[in-house]
């Protein structure tokens, strides 16, 4: 569903860009998320949640971050997982078991399964159009074409959450 | 069920029964929920004369159609039981996550009645629903409460609760959700500790459907695009929160200086301002749930003796324990509002009860001996200290505990308290801005600001520009936004929403929701309904037109500065224009027509 | 006369408060401080001739909306204050 630009590029090459100091802690985006998936309001349903961290005053969004070497996809005995040409890194309802591998493979604890939807919960950029992004209201969550800066501070900002969430995740 | 859950928790404190009831839908269609529903059922149910703090009060939790969903800032949900402090009909709202996560967990709605022999709590998980043993909280501050609780339930729930202040019956005690977000005013929670009922835990995990999704995705991208694009909701609130009034009051003359003696102009309203908020302490702004303002506040003193860290303060905040007491230093006033939060004051009644009393200790009523520290107008130290007794009802906080009517009565000087109806009036000098004399005067629940803002046509000319000198139209204007105000309560939405949207925006959402074909004219007849609901209450408890007044020193005397200079609140004009704009009877009671006509009786 | 400015006009302006001297008219003040402050001031205060729906404008803490808008004379010790349109209220 990615739609063309002008310049023949497709938007998919944007990646989303979290700024955690920008977030106000709203959960906007879990609440969008969550409609733009089942039509209902349910922020435990959605690909996006908020972790808040009350003594820093800080809050971060987080989400399948599309990784280049996803443990999800690699993890996946039915090769349910794909990363397709744009980066996303999409999942296959179809071919999808159900054994739930590739949540206990995400390092960054970002796929879940949905008890409302009865399958498993992951970031699909909303097909080129992230609502996160586009509801966000204090500019924390960005969809845009990475420049080589924002990369490495996405990456940053991965790795710290590998630190901070690696030993609590379930 | 689209919009409401359809269900309502009936929780009987007195025998520990939990019992699910459907909603009443035609209540809900009349009523719509929140603050209006819960008024009806308080209304059915609890006859108006009983006693706030005994058992026969009704403490009810209650979200909206649009709490939970992606309408313009949907975090909201009321508080509603007969008000300790003014003895009408009490409610308070309040924002954070609370209120969507009793949807999620499947209901509109708690009814709590009687009172618990020994402390409990309320575990909601879903369908799961009991009440626990909360003896090991009680004394606990709402910080400690809610961490505690997190604790043994689930790190994932939200917490209202009462602190200190609610056990010790404060007469002003807030009801706290999610640590800093306060059902404020009336006295809530003081109904909750007079339950013996500490906190209600609750985590869902159910969804909030809507009867027209598509419709009410439109309504909703309308509705916040035009909050984003608005002045005051899309840069001022973002920016510098509600504490930016502070210079705008003063600069018209309008911000109560020195328990409102010394007319509406603060010297020092610069030093505790929005602008030096932001400058000297603001960490982080911060926004309830779904909300796109984010007016929110994280602040931190970080030296010095009044070190602290929390959130606020508001402007109403600001200006009860800055210009109102005459205290000029910031980083007090933080530490006093930050005190409130943590034992579940109001800060508005706290800061203008210390204001009575700094009046009362410098025209020598009361003694240094009595309050235990000199206390005169501009004493920082004063305000943390007197703030932090009160919540724990400790010494001369005692007597601040019964807010500042009952204290200065009991010295024999009720006209030095600036209260309606026992309440105390917040921070906009009604000499300067009369339309807001008239609010003060017939809000249902005494002197409050938040049930028909005219500051926002009087001083900021929203929706359109009224000379806030004049009383030409403020009856007609303040009927239209008390109506309006009462269904954006109703309807689980912010207040400060209305500064860019207005009836069509909100009736859209709230068809769309809901699947009701309202035209605007019955929602606003909704609005209208629920404030004559609220009158017969209060006619019903005994009050009558001679309470729909103001304290002396907004009648008689003049404004000694400013705009309003020589002004008095010309209340008697209004009142008598206002009472005809209601369809009510000379004497203030709604004319059996009224009633007829919105289906009351 | 004394103008005060609020709030985000502080920092387009680059000051707090400013003294300017002989304007007749609230219109000719304010263009005078447009002059001074320069373009993203003058847009916030103005859309075209007419008064921008996002400020406040008080002489003497009267709302020139409540007088006679720009034409609102002035005198040499009036007070002028400048707000950008915010709100709030708890």
């Amino acid at each position: 569903m990615a739609s063309g630009k002008p310049d023949g590029q497709t938007v998919m090459n944007k990646v989303l860009l979290l700024s955690p100091e920008k977030c106000i802690g709203c959960r906007t985006c879990e609440i969008v998320c969550s409609f733009s998936k089942i039509r209902a309001f349910n922020p435990r349903i959605s690909r996006v949640s908020v972790f808040s961290f009350e003594e820093m005053a800080i809050s971060v969004p987080m989400m399948c971050m599309q990784c280049e070497e996803p443990y999800c996809m690699k993890v996946c005995p039915t090769f349910a997982i794909t990363r397709t040409e744009e980066g996303v890194v999409a999942f296959d309802e179809k071919k999808c078991i159900g054994c739930k591998l590739c949540i206990s493979a995400c390092p960054l604890g970002n796929i879940s399964f949905s008890h409302v939807e009865g399958k498993i919960a992951k970031c699909d950029l909303c097909g080129g159009e992230p609502k996160c992004a586009e509801f966000c209201p204090s500019g924390a969550i960005e969809f845009k074409e990475p420049v080589p800066s924002a990369i490495e501070r996405k990456k940053a900002i991965a790795e710290k959450f590998k630190e901070l969430f690696g030993e609590g995740n379930e | 069920m689209f919009g409401w859950k359809g269900t309502i928790l009936r929780v009987n404190l007195t025998d520990g029964s939990i019992k699910k009831e459907s909603l009443d839908l035609k209540d809900a269609y009349m009523y719509i929920g929140g603050r209006g529903l819960g008024v009806k059922i308080l209304t059915d149910e609890v006859d108006p004369g009983i006693e706030p703090l005994s058992p026969e009060n009704k403490l009810i939790f209650m979200t909206g159609p649009l709490t939970g969903t992606m309408a313009a800032s949907p975090g909201r949900y009321e508080v509603v039981a007969k008000a300790p402090l003014t003895g009408t009909i009490g409610g308070a709202n309040s924002g954070g996550h609370f209120g969507p996560e009793l949807k999620f967990a499947g209901y509109d709605g708690i009814i709590f009645e009687g009172r618990a022999e020994k402390p409990v709590y309320l575990w909601i998980n879903d369908d799961h629903v009991e009440l626990r043993s909360a003896e090991h909280l009680w004394g606990k501050n709402t910080f400690e409460t809610t961490d505690q609780l997190l604790k043994e339930t689930a790190e994932d729930a939200r917490v209202a609760c009462i602190g200190p202040a609610g056990e010790k019956l404060v007469l002003f005690a807030t009801v706290m959700n999610d640590k800093h977000r306060a059902a404020g005013r009336s006295g809530m929670g003081a109904v909750m500790g007079s339950k013996n009922l500490k906190a209600v835990v609750v985590r869902g995990t159910k969804s909030v459907d809507v009867a027209d999704p598509e419709a009410f995705y439109k309504a909703c991208v309308d509705a916040r695009r035009k909050l984003k694009e608005h002045p005051v909701t899309g840069t001022g609130l973002p920016m510098y929160g509600t504490e930016i009034l502070i210079n705008i009051l003063n600069q018209v003359g309008a911000l109560p200086t020195r328990n409102w003696k010394d007319g509406g102009y603060f010297e020092y309203a610069e030093e505790i301002s929005g602008e030096a908020v932001r400058e000297k302490y603001l960490v982080r702004n911060k926004g309830c749930f779904g909300c796109s303002i984010g007016c929110g506040r994280v602040t931190r003193v970080p030296e010095g003796k009044y070190k602290s860290f929390g959130e606020g303060p508001e402007y109403e905040a600001g200006w009860a324990l800055g210009a109102s007491c005459g205290v000029r230093d910031l980083a007090a006033i933080c530490k006093a509002n930050f005190i409130c939060n943590e034992l579940g004051l109001d800060p508005i009644t706290m800061g203008a009860t210390i204001a009575c009393t700094m009046e009362m200790y410098e025209k020598g009523i009361i003694s240094k001996e009595e309050i235990g520290m000199e206390a005169p107008f501009g004493n920082a130290d004063a305000i943390v200290e007197l703030t932090r007794m009160t919540g724990l009802r400790e010494g001369f906080g005692d007597k601040l505990a019964e807010g500042s009517y009952r204290l200065a009565s009991s010295y024999g000087h009720p006209e030095l308290s600036m209260s309606v109806k026992k309440q105390e009036m917040p921070a906009y000098d009604a000499r300067g801005i009369q339309g807001m004399g008239l609010e003060y005067a017939t809000s249902n629940r005494g002197g409050c600001h938040v049930r028909g803002y005219m500051t926002s046509p009087e001083i900021l000319g929203i929706p359109v520009k009224l000379d806030p000198l004049v009383t030409k139209d403020k009856a007609k204007w303040l009927k239209t936004f008390q109506d309006l105000t009462a269904v954006v309560d109703s309807a689980g939405i912010c207040l400060f929403t209305t500064f860019a949207i207005g009836l069509p925006e909100i009736s859209a959402m709230l068809k769309a929701a809901i699947g009701w074909d309202y035209s605007d004219e019955e929602v606003m007849k909704i609005g209208e309904r629920i404030w004559n609901l609220e009158r017969m209450f209060n006619l019903g408890a005994g009050f009558t037109k001679a309470d729909d007044t103001l304290p002396p020193r907004l009648l008689n005397e003049p404004l000694k500065t400013g705009a309003g200079k020589g002004k008095v609140v010309e209340l008697d004009v209004m009142l008598k224009e206002y009472y005809e704009v209601r369809g009510w009877n000379e004497d203030g009671t709604p004319t059996d027509a009224k009633l007829e006509e919105l289906g009351i009786r | 006369m004394k103008v005060k400015l609020f709030a985000y006009l502080r920092d387009y302006a680059g000051v707090r408060e400013v003294e300017v001297s002989r304007c007749e008219t609230v219109r000719q003040l304010l263009g005078e401080l447009c002059g001074r402050f320069g373009e993203r001031f003058e847009k916030e205060l103005f859309d075209k001739e007419n008064l921008s729906g996002r400020v406040i404008v008080l002489v003497n803490g009267r709302n020139i909306l409540d007088l006679k808008g720009l034409d609102t004379e002035l005198k040499e010790d009036d007070e002028v204050s400048l707000f950008p349109v915010v709100a709030g209220g708890r």
